[in-house]
């Protein structure tokens, strides 16, 4: 918790809030802002996102599971068109991701998180931007307490955790769409 | 072509003449009533092995005594990927003869999922990560997705637990809360997140996958936990007996079969050999022993 020395020393009556109190706010509100800035990010991925859907064959319940790839793939390839020059940091933007790495490594220190992330022994997986996830490697099991520290996600974006990185991915498309390296130590 | 896949060609005739090799050697100890609710249970399931197939045709083979209605999925329903080829090796070809029959399956995502399965008609999943459905009036079965459980899928469950009138709540999904696996073991993530829903509602059975043995634990405050993740895979050995094992089998394959009877859940663990290696019946805690068993002392 962040804590001023001067009032430590002398609280400032109730009724009178001082000026230091706004300064106490302030790294609250750099971090919100970081927040909503990562939002606005995704928010405008999912725009994008649903631009690609509407074009794309429908990925929807079907008995034909060869649709589903077909449907997967397609996507894939409307998303790519769209953000081709995508590349990483564009959505885990520095500042975003050093804030990030402040949410996280406190949660990554809590029993069996480290554990979680290492069972699912993911191995090696290409991260490139509008690359796909593997469909041979396990989705490495993100561990709650990791989730419940960072920013919810709309629906069909998920973060994943490949070994201490963190990847951004579309899992209607199961691509990567951003990355960050180091996220835990 | 695929030797098995000629032979389910004559699914109903493998049906019949299976069910009289395999069941002869196994004697069904559950009660079997006409207006039961029955179902099967396959953990770990998909990886088109030879072994994979095996266990299938005891599981196909023991619906001619038992008729399960569905059959739930535990998770890594598809280890080798997510194309055409790999749904009909690993899914369609094996269980042809119940698909054939109409028995539905309901998946629950494992951690070898491709997440995309939920669009997959034969997994019953309705393109959803979690789900629940009623099998029956005064049963209501939960799947979730234990590889990713954010707070959308929490706050979904505490809905969806909180609106269920029904007398039974039973929930799966692939990692265990409880486990003496060697390998992975007990989930306590999950359990920190998931037991105080289960407790607070009144959850009844949860079954898991994820460890390739099978392990029936003590009721944990009030709540009977079973991990069935060997119906293709098998972690030999792996399974401790510790302080919460009731029975465990970790020396072959084997699938599950369940039957609810009013307040009674009987169960009968089918090895890949066709014996029976654990049967039981557990009775269902009425709300009052739910609450103070919820409060006693985990064992």
């Amino acid at each position: 918790m962040l804590q001023n020395p001067a009032h430590a020393a002398q609280a400032p009556p109730a009724t009178k809030p001082q000026a230091p109190v706004e300064k106490q706010q302030a790294p609250v509100d750099k971090n919100a802002a970081l927040i909503g800035d990562f939002k606005a990010r995704v928010e405008q991925y999912v725009e994008l996102r649903k631009k690609a859907d509407d074009t794309a064959p429908p990925l929807k319940e079907t008995k034909h599971a060869g649709k589903i790839k077909d449907a997967q793939q397609a996507l894939v390839e409307r998303i790519g068109a769209a953000r081709s020059d995508a590349k990483p940091g564009d959505i885990l933007t520095p500042e975003i991701a050093a804030h990030f790495r402040r949410l996280l490594h406190p949660e990554s220190k809590e029993p069996g998180t480290k554990a979680i992330m290492q069972e699912d022994k993911v191995g090696t997986v290409p991260f490139k931007i509008n690359g796909p996830y593997p469909d041979t490697k396990p989705l490495a099991t993100a561990p709650p307490n990791l989730l419940e520290a960072l920013p919810p996600l709309p629906k069909d974006i998920d973060y994943r955790f490949v070994g201490r990185h963190l990847i951004l991915r579309d899992s209607r498309a199961n691509m990567i769409i951003d990355y960050m390296l180091n996220a835990i130590p | 072509m695929h030797p098995r896949r000629s032979l389910r060609a004559f699914a109903p005739l493998v049906l019949v003449i299976a069910s009289l090799g395999v069941l002869a050697a196994q004697d069904l100890t559950l009660p079997n009533k006409p207006d039961s609710l029955k179902f099967a249970i396959i953990g770990d399931s998909g990886t088109g092995s030879k072994t994979q197939y095996s266990v299938a045709d005891k599981l196909v083979a023991s619906r001619a005594k038992f008729p399960y209605q569905f059959i739930l999925m535990m998770g890594d329903n598809l280890y080798i990927g997510s194309d055409e080829k790999d749904f009909k090796k690993a899914f369609e070809t094996p269980y042809k003869p119940l698909l054939d029959a109409g028995i539905k399956f309901y998946a629950a995502l494992g951690n070898h999922d491709n997440p995309n399965e939920r669009f997959y008609k034969g997994f019953n999943m309705n393109g959803e990560r979690f789900y629940t459905f009623k099998p029956k009036p005064g049963v209501r079965i939960f799947a979730l997705d234990s590889n990713y459980m954010d707070k959308s899928q929490l706050d979904w469950l505490d809905k969806e637990l909180a609106a269920s009138g029904s007398d039974w709540k039973i929930c799966f999904f692939h990692h265990p809360l409880y486990s003496s696996g060697g390998a992975h073991g007990s989930d306590l993530q999950l359990r920190t997140l998931l037991e105080p829903m289960f407790l607070k509602y009144g959850v009844d059975a949860v079954f898991a996958g994820h460890e390739h043995f099978y392990e029936r634990i003590k009721p944990q405050k009030g709540i009977y936990y079973f991990t069935s993740g060997g119906a293709a895979k098998l972690r030999e050995g792996d399974v401790k007996s510790t302080a919460i094992t009731a029975k465990k089998f970790d020396t072959g394959y084997h699938f599950m079969l369940i039957e609810l009877v009013k307040d009674e859940l009987h169960f009968q663990v089918i090895s890949g050999e066709g014996k029976t290696v654990d049967s039981g019946v557990l009775p269902r805690f009425s709300d009052v022993e739910k609450k103070k068993l919820s409060t006693a002392t985990q064992q």
